[in-house]
């Protein structure tokens, strides 16, 4: 009896303390999630290039007509339009949470299982998308006019006159929404991360 | 085996807990989304029966406005009833949720179309509050009349058919927040 009871006591303790010791082992290896978190960083890189490309074309876009009348000066700068001036400040601002989120990024991939940081960023890129897809589809509304014209309420069509500004103008829209398809693709793939835990 | 009787049982405590906790969430995202349809609709409605002609005309010109005069405008209209349509498509899902709070590929589907939907309705109205904001104030440098100097009703219908649909835009918002919390725990 006696031999019985202490024979069992050492089995267990060293189970215990074999199992402590893989507690203490290496992390679990990240498989898919590692790699979804290496593409999450690169796209993220690339959403700071056109989020800030398109605030900088924005901003430095300027034209003034090579003739002019006796009173005014025909120019056109981005500082006319209030919808462009909103749009170049909150590029600015989408750029800056980019940059500010690539850490946050990196420990994604250092820890693939650790859900906090991934939380996180879902929350805080939905919310910049939305900022960005707002000044990215109202500056593509005012170029759109500025194209096309609108014959009932008689807006010109500014684009035929001014073209350089025209050009410009569409391009730092166009590099916009590509920073908006990059925010819609990384919160795909941290809810996808999200989902299988 | 490993674990003594003590440690089910506060396992078994935070697990209700936690299954409590995404009942409530999911019963609020169905909350949610029921004033995420009223608004989207409303929205689309308001600024689809806009019309309004002026008193005076000339020989060849009659003067009138509605939303189909202007491109934007009617892409707001479509997104704001699309986006109404698909909310009351997904109140089913949001009702599977309540039910069973342990659905995870369901949730994840759920998140990736309400960001979609989104997204086009961001856009959608704030391109349309972009062309509002010009019929209110014009453009001098440009030459674009403001014509919400002739067409007062006509305006504030425009301007008033935003509210809905900026009402719905954080509403989605949260949507996604409360799928992604609910998500994340165990």
């Amino acid at each position: 009896m006696m031999s019985s009871t202490t024979i069992d006591v050492p089995a267990e303790s060293s189970n215990v303390a074999k199992g402590k010791a893989v507690l203490v082992a290496a992390p679990r290896p990240g498989g898919w999630k590692k790699g979804i978190a290496i593409v999450d960083f690169v796209l993220r890189l690339g959403a700071v290039a056109a989020a800030l490309g398109a605030a900088t074309t924005m901003a430095t876009a300027d034209q003034t007509l090579p003739f002019f009348t006796q009173f005014f000066q025909f120019e056109a700068s981005y500082d006319s339009f209030t919808t462009f001036q909103f749009f170049v400040i909150t590029m600015a601002l989408v750029g800056c949470y980019l940059v500010l989120s690539l850490p946050l990024s990196i420990v994604s991939i250092i820890r693939p299982h650790a859900l906090g940081p991934k939380l996180f960023l879902i929350i805080l890129d939905t919310v910049f998308l939305t900022l960005a897809t707002a000044s990215a589809a109202s500056a593509a509304a005012v170029v759109y006019v500025a194209h096309n014209g609108n014959q009932d309420s008689n807006w010109l069509a500014i684009c035929n006159q001014f073209g350089d500004f025209c050009a410009q103008t569409s391009g730092a829209v166009v590099s916009s929404l590509v920073a908006v398809v990059v925010f819609v693709l990384l919160i795909v793939m941290s809810a996808l991360a999200l989902g299988k835990h | 085996m490993k674990s003594s009787p003590a440690e089910l049982i506060s396992e078994a405590k935070s697990s209700t807990q936690n299954s409590k906790m995404k009942r409530a969430v999911s019963v609020l995202d169905f909350i949610l989304r029921l004033i995420a349809v009223v608004a989207t609709l409303a929205s689309a409605i308001a600024m689809g029966t806009t019309d309004e002609s002026l008193p005076f005309f000339t020989q060849f010109i009659r003067f009138r406005a509605e939303y189909d005069d202007l491109p934007t405008l009617r892409l707001f209209v479509v997104a704001s009833a699309f986006a109404s349509g698909y909310l009351i498509l997904s109140l089913p899902l949001s009702i599977l949720h309540i039910t069973r709070s342990s659905a995870r590929r369901t949730r994840v589907i759920l998140i990736i179309l309400d960001m979609v939907m989104l997204t086009s309705l961001t856009a959608a109205s704030s391109a349309a509050a972009a062309i509002v904001y010009l019929a209110h104030k014009g453009n001098a440098k440009a030459n674009w009349f403001a014509f919400c100097q002739q067409y007062d009703s006509f305006c504030e219908r425009i301007s008033g058919s935003l509210i809905g649909s900026f009402i719905a835009i954080p509403l989605f918002i949260m949507l996604i927040l409360f799928s992604a919390l609910v998500l994340s725990k165990r």
